[in-house]
């Protein structure tokens, strides 16, 4: 009926592959001055950084049992650190740090 | 055959330092312009609307004769390029389109070598300034008054603007400490960051 190249096929009811946990086009990693960092002895597991998190860049690795910072998309606004309940997330200056570099060509 | 146009490239982070990176473009570009030459100094329209610490460009061009270039509104090849916030060498290639043996400013506590480590192609550059501009003048002013073209009644470099100039001052000969001085607000800062910054030739 209609004649759609090969690779633009869409499934069936337009569902695009799932699970998508990431967005490059709108990566805000390049916005941080200070990261969080999580001291894991102190970390309960509350979920509230998950929660709090307006970029959901915190997820709980389940197998691990800790909850895991994205960096690509920490813009360090640091709400998890307000949020957290036992004081187990600290703010750190970036440059004190050798990862977590998102180097884009322009701002975004 | 027009001379050459110095593009100068200012970083600086979304609204909280607006204010600054545009202080530091217009003060150099006015303190040019009372050397004689040629200026244009404007904000990158692409960056706009900015929000809280999204990292955006300020513009300034230098030449001894008129820019003809009126129309283009960004530099493509900057020649010196300015770091308001040091966080954003881990962020952004600020040294794009950049010819070999440019200058970098940056304002930060950290050395020229902790800064170089984060930049992949360092290899462009002849000269690295660093200046401590948050210690010399803690300030940061939030002002919008001098933007899209409104007129800025707070003057021009309050804050972190006035030693960050200074240390360009230093580090390059396109203006001069003197012309400086009579643009910018506060005098004192100007003066502790052409003092107070290190400056690292490389190559």
């Amino acid at each position: 009926m209609f004649n759609i190249p090969k690779g633009k096929e869409v499934p069936l009811g337009c569902v695009t592959p799932a699970p998508v946990t990431e967005q490059p086009m709108m990566m805000t990693g390049n916005w941080r001055e200070y990261r969080p960092v999580l001291e894991p002895e102190k970390c309960d597991l509350c979920m509230n950084c998950v929660v709090f998190c307006p970029d959901a860049c915190f997820q709980l690795d389940e197998a691990e049992e800790k909850v895991v910072l994205n960096e690509k998309y920490c813009k360090g606004c640091n709400i998890c650190i307000n949020e957290c309940a036992t004081d187990a997330l600290t703010a750190a200056y970036e440059l004190d740090f050798e990862d977590g570099v998102v180097r884009l060509e322009k701002p975004f | 055959m027009a001379s050459k146009v110095h593009q100068i490239t200012v970083w600086a982070r979304g609204v909280v330092q607006d204010k600054e990176g545009r202080d530091i473009a217009n003060g150099l570009a006015n303190a040019a312009e009372k050397d004689g030459k040629f200026t244009q100094a404007f904000d990158n329209y692409v960056d706009l609307p900015d929000r809280v610490n999204v990292p955006l460009r300020k513009y300034a061009r230098i030449s001894d004769e008129e820019i003809e270039e009126r129309y283009e509104y960004e530099n493509e090849k900057p020649e010196i390029v300015i770091v308001a916030d040091a966080t954003i060498v881990k962020g952004i290639n600020i040294l794009r389109g950049m010819e070999k043996g440019g200058t970098l400013v940056v304002a930060t506590d950290r050395k020229p070598e902790d800064i170089l480590k984060f930049i992949p192609n360092r290899d462009l550059l002849n000269t690295i300034v660093c200046v401590d501009a948050k210690a010399i003048c803690g300030e940061q002013t939030v002002d919008f008054s001098g933007s899209e073209g409104g007129v800025d009644s707070l003057g021009i470099g309050q804050g972190i603007s006035a030693p960050i100039l200074g240390a360009l001052a230093r580090g390059t000969n396109l203006v001069k400490l003197d012309n400086l001085a009579a643009v910018v607000k506060n005098q004192e800062a100007l003066r502790k960051g052409h003092e107070q910054a290190v400056v690292k030739t490389l190559n």
